[in-house]
């Protein structure tokens, strides 16, 4: 290291004290001070696809039936994408994820792919969440509903979840950091004892480990990127905040920080 | 690194700023909880602007700037002159772009301490922040003094490599 960077290290050092200067719990004490911030970077661009309107007779389910409103669609492509319903409710759809509802009935939603969504409250009118195979009803504020492979899966980071089958079926309540799947022959969901807190890690854009074995941030990672990964020392734990993006610079830290050799397959 | 400073959100102009922010207040204030407080101002007065719809050319220097006078104005209040009170390193004053750079730099080696096995931190910080010897911090955590020093020269290792990994890692 050359004498300018430890100069900056001995500076650094000084004053280092762990978790300090911590960008995610500081954000997180921004945005509870600025209750509004979190809609800056919403993009409220939903795009209304033509006129899908089911002709229903609709008489007083609204929330089993479409209307006759326009059915208004968000979509995610290649990136996570955020939006903010017409009721406030925001929602972060995972890339390749789509969400349906109508305009006259904003909290009866169809969702297809992953989605994190923080519920606005409104106790007179339940927000549902509606795909194959699974059905969620809000009776509190923020979870994420996976339903884009054949299990479907449920993470609440708070509030309260009804999570069933269909909407007259028997559920389960979830509440904060619990988590829930639902495999295709199963008739009631099944709550898993440790929810992940990485189950979110693509809505919050990084991963957190906590003395995790390195056997299990490499299922996360593998699970987040789709990629399989070799490695020596498993049983070596990680502690730490990764941002999600790249995924090399990730595996080059962890490399160094643990002294392991880790290889992509 | 180019950074198209005014296309990127709010959130993620705290994200990428923030940890640089604070070491750039900790060389004046030399205070952490402070530091971190004035940033947390810095960010509300810029977000308060952007609300009223006032146009900030750019966003990053305009956040250097007030962390700069807010850490002046606390100076100020507690009766400390301020007149020549410029970012300084060890040969002499430094421009504003370098006490950005050095911020940046400051806060990849401070993510990278971060980012230590715990074992391996706790051995470095004993070390080279609280000064103890390889002997004591060996008998302190019940190590070898071998160990000790591979625990060291582990976590030199890291830092050297990590501060140019994070660099993209951290703020691209």
């Amino acid at each position: 290291m050359s004498d300018f960077e430890d100069k900056h290290l001995d500076f650094v050092l000084k004053h280092y004290q762990e978790g300090k200067f911590d960008t995610q719990k500081a954000l997180q004490r921004f945005n509870e001070a600025h209750g509004i911030v979190r809609k800056l970077r919403r993009r409220v661009l939903p795009w209304v696809s033509g006129v899908a309107a089911a002709a229903a007779a609709v008489i007083l389910c609204v929330f089993l039936f479409r209307d006759n409103g326009q059915q208004i669609q968000l979509m995610a492509d290649a990136q996570v994408q955020e939006f903010v319903l017409p009721d406030g409710t925001e929602v972060t759809l995972a890339p390749g994820s789509k969400l349906t509802y109508s305009e006259t009935s904003p909290r009866n939603t169809a969702l297809e792919g992953k989605a994190y969504f923080e519920v606005a409250r409104d106790e007179a009118v339940p927000f549902e969440i509606t795909s194959d195979g699974a059905f969620v009803r809000v009776l509190g504020t923020k979870f994420m509903v996976d339903a884009g492979s054949s299990v479907k899966e449920v993470y609440v980071t708070e509030g309260k979840v009804l999570f069933a089958k269909s909407s007259d079926a028997e559920g389960v309540i979830l509440t904060k950091d619990m988590q829930a799947t639902l495999s295709p022959d199963a008739n009631v969901p099944v709550v898993s004892m440790e929810a992940d807190v990485n189950s979110i890690a693509w809505q919050r854009g990084s991963f957190i480990f906590d003395k995790t074995p390195l056997r299990e941030v490499l299922e996360t990672l593998s699970e987040h990127y789709k990629v399989s990964f070799a490695a020596t020392d498993l049983d070596k734990q990680l502690s730490g905040e990764f941002y999600a993006e790249d995924l090399d610079l990730i595996i080059s830290l962890i490399e160094s920080a643990l002294d392991v050799h880790i290889v992509k397959r | 690194m180019p950074q198209p400073d005014n296309n990127i959100n709010f959130d993620d102009l705290f994200r990428y700023n923030y940890r640089p922010l604070c070491l750039y207040a900790l060389h004046y204030l030399q205070d952490v909880d402070l530091s971190e407080d004035i940033v947390q101002e810095s960010y509300a007065a810029l977000w308060e602007k952007l609300q009223e719809g006032t146009h900030v050319l750019n966003r990053k220097s305009y956040l250097y700037m007030m962390v700069r006078n807010r850490c002046l104005d606390h100076l100020r209040k507690k009766g400390i002159p301020t007149e020549s009170l410029k970012p300084y390193d060890t040969y002499g004053i430094i421009d504003d772009d370098d006490a950005q750079e050095r911020s940046q730099t400051e806060a990849k080696l401070w993510t990278a301490i971060d980012s230590l096995p715990e074992k391996c931190r706790e051995v470095f910080i004993m070390s080279k922040r609280d000064g103890l010897k390889y002997e004591e911090i060996a008998e302190e955590l019940n190590l070898s003094v071998n160990t000790v020093r591979n625990q060291i020269s582990k976590a030199l290792k890291v830092l050297k490599e990590g501060v140019h990994k994070l660099y993209t890692f951290f703020f691209a």
